[in-house]
């Protein structure tokens, strides 16, 4: 797939919920131009188009970022302190989709100016219903600057 | 010198030492020096033995010591006075030096219970905080748990349902049913999960006391369960409640509990009442929150709190039986009580008591 239509960068270490999130973002045809990446390290160095992804163009950037909070290597939330500290990738619209309830966690992210919060539900109808519906408002009804 | 620390308690000692060692210092020199009578000598050793006797009751509220004090000041006396002319100044000198030894041995306990006291002190301090310590690895052994425990479960809830959904035309009614009682179980233990990691919330947070409008808390906590619940047949009694001083969140939780439990066994019934209430005792405040449901049978009550203790089975009520647990925690920790009365088919009223505030 080529990057030109890039709409969704997933970023998540756990295998299985990534499948269980790109299989309902599916459902509603919000999976077309999904990225995947599986650490924060590689999510960085794609959004910056650096390491392994320096032949990417750094215009090209996702209309959504789901983020993952703990992850090997660089986890979820310095990867969303250095996209929303840089100019050019500031207003790409992030949510953080995580196991963690914590407040700190919340609280933390919020700080760092993340745009959304979902606590991923343990069961799969509500895991489905939560991502296909943060997908449709995020994609679809919210704008975002250009 | 070390003994005498600069700790708040330990300073007020530090002075009456010091004023016991000079007043004593004043005594001795009046009583050695052979130039003055000793009516001037009596009259110093009581000055010294006035001020001992009255930091000995400040400190200890007893009158023991002074007794004591007050004995040997008339013994002198009477020696002195009655004998005076007899008694030598050998023989004074002789008595003054007991009481020398006598007052320095008090002065000596006096000094090393405050070492003690200070050592003591110290191994506390050491002790609170290695148990921080544990505090803080429990706290993140519990958020580990939450967290790490229910990405898995995701999965199998999730795949056996897409194993339902993708494969339904190869799938007999026998293998649907098998796949939902997967499902139904990565419910339970996905709710146990959650129940757990409240109770180790309830026991670990850190507890911010304030005022409390209990009324206001009453209706809010009533008002989120009806809505929920999604009843309207659901009637709330509110007695006028005085406010209570605790932690909002752990008290809001103990209300939430108690309330949704009300909701929930007053179901079979047709007309579901819950009263709140409370009744002002020794030093404390006593809630009550009433309902007129399923009840209980007596003979269990002393099982009500216990964790994951149920009466009912779950295809009667759900739930895991926590909820009490954590109720008996919070008020645990405000330092109150809390107990049930029931009985069957009539009604369960719980109660809980918060001393009242500092």
């Amino acid at each position: 797939m080529g990057f030109d239509e890039l709409e969704v960068l997933l970023v998540e270490d756990n295998e299985t919920d990534a499948e269980l999130t790109i299989r309902a973002l599916k459902r509603k045809n919000l999976a077309n131009n999904l990225v995947w990446v599986k650490d924060g390290e590689e999510a960085l160095e794609f959004i910056f188009a650096t390491g392994r992804y320096s032949e990417r163009e750094m215009h090209d950037l996702p209309k959504l970022v789901l983020l993952d909070l703990r992850m090997p290597k660089v986890d979820g939330m310095e990867v969303l302190r250095k996209i929303k500290a840089d100019e050019r990738t500031n207003k790409i619209p992030i949510v953080v989709l995580t196991s963690s309830k914590e407040d700190e966690d919340i609280v933390e992210s919020y700080n760092l100016g993340v745009n959304s919060y979902v606590s991923k539900p343990v069961e799969f109808d509500e895991f489905t219903q939560a991502v296909s519906t943060l997908g449709l408002y995020w994609m679809l009804l919210n704008k975002s600057p250009e | 010198m070390r003994i005498l620390s600069a700790s708040h308690e330990h300073r007020h000692e530090k002075y009456r030492i010091t004023a016991l060692i000079a007043s004593f210092c004043l005594v001795l020199f009046l009583a050695c020096n052979s130039n003055l009578s000793h009516i001037n000598s009596n009259l110093g050793f009581s000055f010294y033995g006035s001020l001992f006797l009255v930091s000995f009751w400040w400190k200890n509220k007893s009158w023991l010591a002074p007794a004591i004090i007050i004995g040997i000041i008339v013994f002198i006396m009477l020696i002195s006075f009655g004998f005076g002319s007899l008694l030598s100044e050998d023989y004074f000198k002789l008595l003054m030096i007991v009481l020398v030894v006598i007052v320095v041995a008090f002065l000596f306990e006096r000094i090393e219970r405050v070492r003690i006291l200070n050592e003591m002190n110290e191994k506390l301090t050491k002790r609170t905080e290695k148990l921080e310590d544990a505090n803080k690895e429990l706290e993140a052994f519990a958020y580990s748990v939450s967290h790490d425990l229910r990405v898995p479960l995701r999965a199998i809830d999730g795949f056996s349902r897409i194993v339902m959904e993708d494969y339904e035309d190869k799938l007999d009614d026998e293998g649907k049913r098998l796949l939902n009682i997967i499902r139904e179980n990565t419910h339970k233990m996905g709710q146990l999960i959650d129940d757990i990691l409240l109770l180790s919330r309830a026991s670990r947070q850190e507890m911010k006391f304030a005022k409390i409008d209990m009324e206001e808390l009453v209706k809010r906590v009533f008002d989120e369960q009806k809505m929920s619940s999604q009843t309207q047949d659901v009637r709330l009694e509110l007695k006028s409640l005085p406010p209570a001083y605790g932690d909002r969140a752990l008290l809001q939780q103990v209300l939430n509990n108690l309330i949704a439990n009300s909701f929930k066994f007053t179901e079979p019934k047709d007309e579901r009442i819950i009263e709140v209430g409370a009744e002002n005792g020794k030093n404390e405040v006593i809630y009550y929150v009433k309902d007129n449901g399923v009840g209980f049978d007596m003979k269990y009550k002393k099982k009500l709190f216990g964790l994951f203790q149920r009466l009912h089975s779950t295809n009667e009520f759900e739930g895991t039986g926590v909820g009490l647990s954590i109720v008996q925690r919070v008020i645990r920790r405000h330092g109150g009580n809390v107990w049930g009365e029931g009985e069957l088919n009539e009604g369960a009223t719980f109660y809980f008591s918060i001393p009242v505030g500092k």
